[in-house]
């Protein structure tokens, strides 16, 4: 019963919850301030996705006449309850193990999926061309690199899995308990393929540039969200929030967990990293390049992301 | 504000901005996107954004004198922006038609058919002035709220 307790103080407090909207949103502001110094612009105020989200709440939702409607006001509330169970599941080197019954890897992988086959299914619900021309990159986007995706977590149980003298483990404690013992595997030349094809992977799972070919605005009007208004899409903007804390950590957890074993210092470590990920990782490469057309963004997977985690995946099993 | 922060007054601190162009010369257009965002006058440290789509809309940019052909899916577009919202008539086309004033194509003014709220003239406004309008329409959509 205490650690039914537990697991639901964790979805919605900290590490999920509250916590992870919250710090969501707050490295949104913080990109998006980051992004208008690098232009040199003022920018937006720090809090400035907060007051996004409040501004939603005023407005009107409007459902199209063409849409399904119970479809279409429902489904982003799947994507977000997926992605707080998501952030529960994901451990923070001293500060957060999860519950062993529910800190599993696959079970993440099958979690991380949800947000886009929501975005799929409220933008072919919404009854608008842009919202199906989006259900289909979005299609395009998730086979090209769920399969690289996959591979990483494979090369990360296995390596775990074999140092602890089995076959490949898939627990999130376990995987973080060995890279403290034995050293991240950021530093440990095999995994490094594996790492590579993460950081293609990030930016496409989270749709920022060069990847957010589903949602450009320029060319589908933002896809599978035209139709939404007010509260509904705000539910949009607290689920990518949070799926970009979720993953980012997720990041932070398979390659690089080591911290200080004091919680308040373990904390900020793991806030800096996020730091790090989101300004090197998204602002910075957000900036600096265009945004790809869907068939280049495919082959594109097919060949770098695949390729490297296919070569991880071969190099672990083999040393 | 008191121990509850005030939500509308936080609200008025997103405003998102949506654009028709009812048949402009694109010179209002211009002004719009680009003078409007480059970092000289950046109106994103209002909170403003601009975005693809007209649903998500607080703010309209309407510019152009609303030709004859454009005109339905005009009205039909800011049907489309959920309420509350403002709308600001950019450039002297809106207002009395412009240059085109005397032309049979054009219907304005723009306001026979869409409630207007500020009106910023100009062929093409300076940059200074669109902020201007735009912080003017603020102003309005906070009573709004
Ligand atoms: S006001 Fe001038 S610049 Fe603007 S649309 Fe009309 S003619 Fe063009």
């Amino acid at each position: 019963m205490s650690n039914q307790i537990a697991i639901l103080l964790a979805v919605l407090l900290f590490p999920g919850g509250v916590f992870a909207l919250a710090f969501g949103l707050a490295m949104k502001g913080v990109d998006r301030r980051v992004a208008a110094r690098l232009q040199s612009r003022v920018g937006p105020p720090l809090l400035q996705p907060f007051f996004d989200i409040i501004k939603l709440g005023f407005k009107r939702t409007m459902v199209p006449a063409a849409a399904n409607q119970t479809v279409f006001l429902y489904t982003p509330l799947v994507g977000v309850v997926s992605m707080l169970i998501a952030a529960a599941l994901v451990p923070i080197t001293s500060v957060y193990a999860p519950d062993p019954a529910i800190g599993n890897l696959l079970v993440l992988l099958y979690l991380l999926m949800i947000p886009g086959i929501v975005l799929m299914i409220a933008g072919s619900a919404s009854g608008s061309p842009y919202g199906a021309i989006g259900f289909s990159r979005e299609m395009a986007l998730m086979i090209a690199y769920e399969g690289p995706l996959v591979l990483i977590a494979a090369a990360v149980a296995i390596r775990t899995g074999v140092g602890m003298g089995g076959w490949a483990t898939f627990s999130l404690n376990d995987i973080v308990a060995y890279q403290q013992a034995h050293g991240s595997f950021l530093f440990d030349p095999v995994m490094w393929p594996a790492v590579a094809a993460f950081c293609f992977f990030y930016p496409a799972n989270l749709g920022i540039v060069p990847f957010d070919i589903p949602e450009a605005e320029t060319e589908v009007l933002e896809g599978p969200l035209l139709e939404y208004s007010g509260p509904v899409l705000a539910l949009f903007k607290i689920m990518s929030a949070l799926k970009k804390v979720v993953v980012l950590s997720l990041g932070i957890a398979l390659f690089f967990p080591a911290a200080p074993a004091n919680i308040a210092a373990g904390f900020l470590v793991w806030l800096i990293k996020m730091a790090v990920l989101m300004l090197v990782g998204i602002t910075a490469v957000r900036l600096s390049m265009g945004r790809m057309r869907i068939d280049q963004a495919f082959v594109f997977f097919l060949k770098w992301p695949l390729l490297l985690a296919v070569a991880s995946l071969a190099v672990v099993v083999v040393v | 504000m008191g121990l509850i922060p005030d939500f509308k007054q936080i609200a008025t601190r997103s405003p998102w901005i949506y654009r028709i162009n009812a048949g402009s010369c694109n010179g209002c257009d211009v002004e719009m996107a680009t003078t409007a965002l480059i970092p000289r006058y950046d109106i994103e440290r209002l909170g403003c954004q601009y975005c693809g789509s007209p649903k998500h809309a607080d703010i309209v940019l309407i510019s152009g004198p609303l030709t004859v052909r454009v005109k339905d899916a005009v009205l039909r577009m800011y049907e489309e922006i959920p309420d509350p919202k403002v709308t600001v008539a950019v450039g002297v086309c809106p207002i009395s038609g412009g240059i085109f004033r005397e032309s049979y194509a054009v219907l304005a003014p723009i306001d026979q058919y869409i409630p207007i709220d500020v009106n910023v003239p100009g062929c093409p406004p300076r940059p200074q002035a669109i902020i201007a309008g735009v912080a003017k329409a603020i102003a309005i959509w906070r009573e709004r709220l």
